[in-house]
């Protein structure tokens, strides 16, 4: 019973969403009045559940971990500017995060995405089957031309400019290959939904 | 007026009626178009074909309902195939709603191969912290899941004590529809703990991820409802995806045949000025 009240109020936001196509309406706005709404609820359930409960208030008040009371503190800087005064301690908590993901993030930025990817474009041009000469001279030619289109310290003129108009050709390629992909992917949510309207709410497919 | 001039004045709901038409019509009398098997599909396929019996899968579901059209199905057929060949599967996700959508797919196939929560599969729920979280998550996770979706106790469960470390897992999917998503798992769990990493993305990122494809870091990737229908194929299950693939071709040649007679009307109008 709960489960075709769900399909049902499902179905009509479905159409209430899909009635703008037509032209704005109220049904329309209702709809999205509501998602917006539920949205927001519904974060903050998650951000209170998932992360200030259980990593800050939990350890904080029923196991009486006071050393808790630091991330509190560095957390309330960020507060700071609302006050003039003290504003500057929003520095505090900036270079602590900051310095953290920096740590973090550049250390296996370079270990996991810059090296293999640095490496992945070494390839052989011999004792490759003829296919597979092609592709690499594409892979490698695309890399070289597109990170010359990036080198702006010397006028795109001469050769640098021929492969500067090269870069600009493969990247336009991949763009291409993306919009398609886009395309690709807004239908199947239409289809998505239509599928549902069609199959749990209708029962005719 | 002729019949450019008229084009070119079209109301732009004929157009929504058209795609709407396009999509309908095939998924109630399918056309059964070929759906042609990609690589990288395969490679996914291949992976978790030649598993031997009991290997630990971590499914992570990394999406929300607004991508759950493209990467449900594929949660659904590679479940499917995991519980075909009798391996274990660790389900969570980096998105809140994500292990909740992949729980519905999970247990409705888990019934129908007779098995049992928290040996045979398990779900661990929504794992906040994105980076930091897997990088702990590969070296302990003990510290990162103490309990599973429905709060019990994680070492209550067979499956709960066997997964200690990264050591443990044979294999990662993950459904991903953003951030974080798939790039973490390959730079932040598959860089330093090297476990294989397989992926079903959306649409809009499955191009993304070709460079990680070329240099092995991915093992390999289901692009979108395309790459689910495929997997759907090579498990011969034809379900949600494989239905929506006529749709998704008849679409796709509508809007060629709009691109061309936008062109047109567009060179047509360039020359009357």
């Amino acid at each position: 019973m709960l489960a075709t009240v769900g399909i049902w109020i499902a179905a009509l936001l479905t159409l209430a969403i899909y009635s703008f196509l037509y032209k704005d309406n109220p049904v329309y706005k209702v709809a999205e009045n509501i998602f917006v709404g539920v949205s927001a609820g519904y974060w903050a359930v998650v951000l209170w559940f998932n992360y200030a409960w259980p990593n800050l208030f939990e350890p904080l008040i029923v196991r009486g971990n006071f050393i808790y009371l630091i991330p509190v503190l560095i957390g309330l800087m960020m507060f700071a500017p609302l006050i003039p005064k003290v504003s500057w301690l929003i520095r505090i908590p900036l270079t602590f995060t900051m310095g953290v993901a920096m740590s973090l993030v550049v250390l296996q930025r370079i270990q996991g995405e810059i090296f293999p990817q640095l490496q992945a474009t070494f390839l052989p041009l011999s004792g490759v089957s003829a296919m597979q000469l092609v592709t690499n001279i594409l892979i490698i030619f695309g890399v070289i031309s597109t990170l010359i289109y990036f080198y702006f310290s010397k006028a795109h003129k001469g050769v640098l400019g021929v492969f500067a108009k090269l870069g600009i050709w493969f990247m336009m390629i991949a763009f291409g290959a993306s919009f398609g992909y886009t395309v690709m992917a807004r239908i199947s949510l239409l289809i998505g939904r239509v599928y549902f309207l069609l199959h749990n709410w209708l029962n005719i497919i | 007026m002729n019949v450019i001039d008229r084009v070119a004045k079209m109301d732009r709901r004929i157009i929504f009626l058209l795609v709407a038409l396009a999509v309908i019509i095939p998924l109630i009398a399918p056309l059964g178009l070929p759906v042609d098997i990609t690589k990288p599909v395969r490679d996914v396929f291949d992976a978790v074909d030649t598993l031997p019996e009991g290997s630990i899968v971590v499914v992570s579901c990394d999406y929300d309902p607004g991508s759950e059209a493209e990467l449900s199905p594929a949660t659904a057929a590679f479940v499917e195939h995991c519980f075909r060949k009798n391996l274990r599967v660790y389900m969570m996700g980096l998105w809140p709603a994500g292990p909740d959508l992949g729980n519905l797919a999970l247990e409705e196939i888990a019934v129908r191969y007779d098995k049992e929560y928290g040996i045979d599969y398990i779900n661990v729920g929504y794992r906040p912290g994105g980076p930091v979280m897997l990088v702990s998550l590969g070296r302990d996770v003990g510290d990162i899941v103490r309990a599973d979706h429905a709060g019990l106790p994680i070492d209550s469960f067979a499956l709960g004590r066997a997964v200690k470390t990264a050591r443990d897992m044979d294999f990662v999917m993950t459904l991903s529809a953003g951030d974080p998503g798939v790039l973490h798992w390959i730079i932040y769990f598959h860089a330093r703990y090297g476990t294989p990493i397989g992926t079903a993305t959306t649409a809009i990122m499955a191009p993304q991820q070709y460079p990680y494809l070329s240099s092995g870091q991915l093992v390999g990737l289901l692009g979108g409802l395309k790459g689910a229908a495929e997997y759907e194929t090579l498990i011969d299950m034809k379900a949600r995806a494989v239905a929506g693939m006529d749709s998704q071709s008849i679409v796709h040649l509508l809007l060629v045949v709009f691109i061309v007679i936008g062109n047109i009307v567009l060179l047509y109008e360039k020359r009357k000025k």
